[in-house]
């Protein structure tokens, strides 16, 4: 295969948001800024017909990884651009196309009349496009481009809303933590090329197959799996570095349901996914997955459950579902993570644009549980689609959420010990608050309810019509369950790479099935879910005060909670560690005492009078002048000759 | 006259002519460095087109002890020619506006007709000739049309950039010598120099050409004259220092001090390598404490340069070819940079991070033009920085210098990468993004003209295109450096 045989809808994928970016960005804005949306969402358009024409073509065997031009080298030795279309690729594309189009939609509605109208749209399609690129990229370094542009996508769209202090600083945050992760994935990259010469995935999996089964594993591949992960923990906001996440809530609401449901948070998943070859090839490695997923995914949850901004309990609850896909991708399910990927990306979605139509009936970018309750009645469309992507998210059958996060949870019961105790709790701890923060929003009035807002109004057509394809979806994408199944087995062997062997060298590690619906499984599950859901009824329909009582009781115990069982604390100290080191560096170590031990023996000189005397300075002037008059005639000699 | 001589002969006119042609000179200089680029172009021509290879000679016939006329040029010497017309075009056209004398626009001339004859010098002698020449046009334009405390950066400029040359004076003498001794013929040819057999001498002549070169790099400790002389510099007097001048330092460690000392370089290179991975790190700490805009880009050039001598002294391919694009790459970026400050301390006459406040929504164009070259200058994968930086540390990764048998350079390399968004974006939030304080001078600070944003469109293109598409850059770079790779 060559570049000509490319199909136009992988060309379009590109071709599409780059020349919507432009058009919008030369041609539109110039002339009508309030046009920006228009160029944009036809590239949303293309590209999600794009997306799912590739997603049939793949079904049908129409895999490839193609190379097309070298980006940079030295002689032999190089990195090349090119295209990777396979099954983990488009299964998460076609997700990411018909999610981000629809929050494209909504956004086009929820930003109009922002005077940075424009510019928001612009930075939102590139977001987008970074991801297309992420997820269609065949090799690290093509990946980690994507990766980079992505973090800077998300960092101009935080802080889109510059003037206030709070975005601003949730944008250097966001910004800074990636960029500890990146340092991860950057030293990965570096310990591939010194490894391997290479940094293309087919190659690489092929490689360390071989070397696997030879019972010779590179010496570096421990701690490459280690980088790697560390890299997808900033990005996926895992333990240690999930903290950027919930206070990334700070930009426009679309901006956060792109982030959490299809652009970024899913790019730390999809990399070990894309290295998993690697990284289950080194004993142990796959277990810490599971068990940063796992306790992440728990803790998370418990701080979610204690959360009174609504976008905030949704960010915490999306570290949880990351931690759940982490765990299923620990547990060797490589499938199951990217099919619970998919699912949550169409109900976080939902979720998301479900608060901001909240926050949009009085007029504020979020809101906060005790300025809501009861508005069941004056928000109702936006109302069911909360509820529809809500009970998605618990796990209830025959919701959408249920048979992924069904099959992990089955996977953790199957492997047992912690991991089945955690996959209880998630399943109770998820429940709990997303039907907690249902009630308070939509339910009862409470008694702490400042009674901010007296008339809330739903929003518009434009801000509805998107948030219920998205419900909808959330609703029934689990019938996508075999489709995802195909495609990520598919995955690693189904390339035509014109390696002799390569097939029979690789055994894709863990399991590409995703188990349907057992009967026991689907009664602890539900079971759990429905504890979590009446302990949320319980406590919040039932004993209305509650919510409000224990923060007056124990403000210690919420402490806890604000600070993220203390972690949120240590890290600033770090942060706080390293600004006064380099203050330190700058100020005290380089100039107070470097330069100025320099400049101290530079006037001793003077105090003897030497050099810097001022009739020494009008000599030295003079002195150039005789050197650059000496230099002249010796060139003047030297080009006569 | 031909091709080699009239890269730093027409600019040398060019400077006499703009003397001359008083309130014209900026006309002149226009003219003049028009023609210089054209000039490069057209010595660059050959070396694309057969992708790197072939080296042009011009004189020869030695005279007095040896010294020569001679001049020869490869793809990276013709790069960093290009590199000094450009920027010094660009300079011009910063500089349109100005109300400066005739002599202002001839330093600029005179100080790239210096700096190309360093970097096509194949005499030594030559080489430190134009080496000296080139500070004086940049005392007198950091002397005389700077900021403030422009007199004592300019001597401090002057100072440590002339004690360091002269311990290169005392190296190169002591090589030409030892050559005279071993073979009887005097010759100060780089060429015929090279291998010459210094015995027990070469480790004290590597550090005294080390001092020369790493002053004006600068390597840590050796820097502290570069924040003063940036900070106080006229804004196109910055460009060139950052993008040009700081260029020499490298070009004379892979040009002169390497293959003169190979094998005392071999066995010190992994103190050199520290050295470079400390000046990536130490430059992104100091570029986190400071308040100054100026003096933060100043810092963050020696983290960047830090960078660059990471790829030198990896000794591979890689690592070299990427630390010459850096070399570029920083040129444009920094230029940007320091072109940006300059517009603003033109508008509003401070330089201070806390001054501003708000400036994206008073002037969206500079912000948008700050922010694409801070991720530029950041190693945003995509744009120019990144490939340099990439490059190199794949070069220190593969180095054959270890500590404990691990690539430890480049784990050093990585931290500082990792640093450089720590004092870039707070300072890009602080100007454009934080709420004006109040004494703000923002309200003075007016949008960016037609004349300075073609000029940054133009930075800005560059900085994508060799972000995108790096190797036909690489490829002309990189045959120049192959003798270095161990």
């Amino acid at each position: 295969m060559n570049a000509a045989q490319v199909p136009w809808a992988a060309w379009l994928l590109f071709l599409a948001p780059v020349s919507a970016i432009l058009i919008g960005m030369f041609v539109v804005r110039p002339l009508k800024p309030e046009w920006t949306h228009l160029p944009i969402l036809a590239s949303c358009a293309v590209v999600t017909v794009c997306a799912l024409l590739l997603l049939q073509r793949v079904l049908m065997g129409g895999s490839f990884d193609l190379n097309f031009y070298r980006w940079a080298g030295v002689g032999s030795w190089g990195v090349d651009f090119g295209l990777r279309i396979d099954g983990p690729g488009v299964a998460v594309l076609s997700m990411v196309a018909v999610v981000g189009s629809l929050i494209h939609l909504y956004a086009a509605s929820y930003m109009e009349g922002d005077p940075g109208f424009s510019r928001f749209m612009l930075v939102f399609h590139l977001f987008f496009l970074a991801m297309i690129g992420l997820l269609t990229a065949n090799n690290y370094v093509q990946l980690y481009l994507f990766w980079e542009l992505v973090g800077a996508a998300s960092y101009l769209l935080i802080g889109f809303w510059y003037h206030k202090e709070s975005a601003r600083k949730a944008a250097l945050k966001a910004f800074l933590t990636n960029r500890v992760g990146d340092f991860g994935f950057l030293l990965a990259i570096l310990l591939i090329i010194d490894s391997f010469k290479i940094t293309h995935f087919h190659l690489l999996y092929f490689l360390v197959a071989r070397a696997t089964a030879a019972g010779h594993a590179p010496q570096f591949l421990p701690a490459i799996g280690l980088l790697l992960i560390w890299a997808a923990c900033a990005k996926s906001a895992q333990f240690p570095l999930y903290f950027w996440l919930p206070d990334a809530m700070e930009g426009p609401t679309p901006t956060s349901a792109l982030m959490h449901a299809a652009t970024m948070v899913t790019a730390g998943v999809f990399l070990l996914v894309r290295s998993w070859p690697l990284i289950a090839a080194v004993p142990g490695l796959p277990d810490l997955v599971a068990g940063i997923g796992a306790f992440t995914a728990v803790s998370s949850a418990i701080v979610a459950g204690t959360r009174k901004d609504l976008k905030r309990i949704l960010a915490y609850s999306t570290v949880s579902h990351l931690g759940l896909m982490m765990l299923a991708l620990g547990l060797g399910r490589v499938s199951v993570a990217i099919f619970h990927l998919i699912v949550h990306g169409f109900f976080k979605a939902a979720l998301f644009l479900c608060a901001g139509n909240v926050g949009h009936a009085i007029h504020q970018p979020t809101a906060n549980v005790d300025e809501v309750g009861g508005w069941r009645k004056a928000l109702p469309w936006t109302y069911v689609f909360f509820v529809a992507a809500s009970l998605s998210l618990a796990g209830i059958f025959p919701f959408g959420g249920f048979f992924s996060k069904d099959a992990i949870v089955d996977a953790a019961m199957e492997r047992g010990g912690l991991f089945a105790l955690s996959g209880l709790l998630i399943s109770a701890g998820s429940a709990f608050y997303i039907f907690r923060m249902l009630f308070l929003t939509f339910h009862g009035e409470r008694p702490e309810q400042k009674g901010l807002s007296a008339h809330p109004h739903e929003s518009g057509s434009g801000l509805l019509a998107p948030v219920g394809l998205l419900a909808l979806g959330a609703v029934v994408i689990g019938a996508a369950r075999p489709v995802v199944e195909t495609l990520v087995a598919g995955g690693w062997t189904a390339l035509p790479v014109g390696i002799p062997g390569y097939a029979q060298t690789m055994n894709l590690p863990g399991s590409t099935e995703i188990p349907g619906v057992a009967l026991k499984a689907l009664l602890i599950g539900m079971g759990m879910a429905a504890l979590g859901a009446a302990a949320a009824y319980a406590l919040t329909m039932v004993d209305a005060g509650w919510d409000w009582r224990w923060r007056k009781s124990s403000p210690a115990l919420e402490r806890v909670f604000d600070s993220d069982f203390g972690w949120k604390t240590l890290v600033d100290w770090f942060a706080r560690g390293v600004s006064s080191l380099a203050d330190f560096v700058g100020r005290v170590l380089d100039k107070k005492w470097w330069d100025g031990a320099i400049e101290g023996s530079g006037r001793v000189v003077q105090a003897a009078g030497s050099l810097f005397s001022d009739a020494a300075r009008g000599r030295l002037n003079e002195a150039l002048w005789w050197m650059a008059a000496g230099a002249a005639l010796l060139l003047a000699l030297g080009a006569a000759r | 006259m031909s091709l080699l001589t009239s890269l730093w002969a027409v600019p040398a006119l060019g400077a006499a002519a703009c003397a001359l042609s008083g309130r014209a000179a900026r006309w002149t200089a226009l003219v003049f460095s028009l023609a210089a680029l054209g000039l490069s172009m057209a010595a660059l021509r050959p070396i694309l087109v057969s992708h790197g290879a072939g080296l042009l000679v011009e004189g020869g016939a030695s005279g007095l002890f040896g010294i020569s006329y001679s001049l020869s040029a490869d793809g990276l010497s013709l790069a960093l020619v290009a590199l000094t017309a450009f920027l010094n075009l660009i300079c011009a056209f910063a500089s349109w506006e100005l109300e400066v004398p005739a002599g202002y626009w001839a330093a600029f001339q005179a100080l790239a007709a210096a700096v190309n004859g360093v970097f096509l010098a194949r005499d030594l002698f030559l080489f430190y000739v134009f080496w000296e020449a080139s500070l004086i046009p940049m005392f007198f334009i950091i002397g005389l049309w700077g900021s403030d405390n422009r007199r004592k950066a300019a001597l401090k400029f002057f100072l440590f950039t002339f004690t360091g040359s002269i311990f290169m004076l005392l190296a190169l003498l002591a090589v030409v010598i030892a050559h005279q001794r071993a073979t009887g013929v005097w010759t100060w040819s780089l060429p015929e120099l090279t291998g010459t057999d210094l015995g027990a001498g070469a480790p004290w002549i590597l550090l005294a050409l080390m001092a020369g070169f790493g002053v004006k790099v600068p390597m840590v400790p050796l820097h502290t004259w570069l924040p003063d002389a940036h900070t106080e510099a006229p804004a196109a007097g910055s460009v060139m220092l950052a993008g040009v001048m700081l260029k020499m330092g490298v070009y004379g460690i892979i040009r002169v001090a390497l293959p003169l000392v190979p094998g005392a370089a071999a066995a010190w290179m992994p103190i050199l390598a520290l050295l470079a991975g400390v000046n990536a790190v130490y430059g992104a700490l100091c570029a986190m404490a400071q308040t100054d805009l100026k003096r933060l880009i100043a810092y963050s050039s020696i983290a960047h340069l830090g960078f660059c001598l990471i790829g030198v002294f990896s000794g591979t391919a890689q690592g070299l070819a990427g630390a010459a694009l850096l070399m570029i790459n920083h040129g444009v970026t920094t230029g940007a940079l320091f072109l940006l400050v300059g517009f603003l301390y033109e508008r509003a006459h401070r330089r201070g991070l806390s001054d501003f406040g708000a400036l994206a929504t008073r002037a969206p164009r500079m912000a948008f033009f700050f922010g694409f070259s801070i991720l530029a200058s950041i190693g945003l994968p995509g744009l120019n920085g990144f490939v340099g930086e990439f490059m190199c540390l794949s070069g220190a990764a593969q180095s054959p210098i270890l500590f404990g048998g691990l690539p430890f350079y480049a784990l050093i390399g990585a931290i500082g990468v990792t640093l450089a968004a720590a004092y870039a974006l707070p300072a890009f939030q602080s100007v454009f993004w934080a709420a004006e304080g109040p004494n703000s001078v923002s309200p003075k600070v007016f949008d960016l003209g037609g004349r300075e944003s073609a000029i940054l469109w133009t930075l800005c293109a560059l900085m994508l295109w060799i972000g995108l598409a790096p190797q036909p850059w690489l490829a002309t770079l990189a045959p120049s450096l192959q003798g270095l790779v161990r």
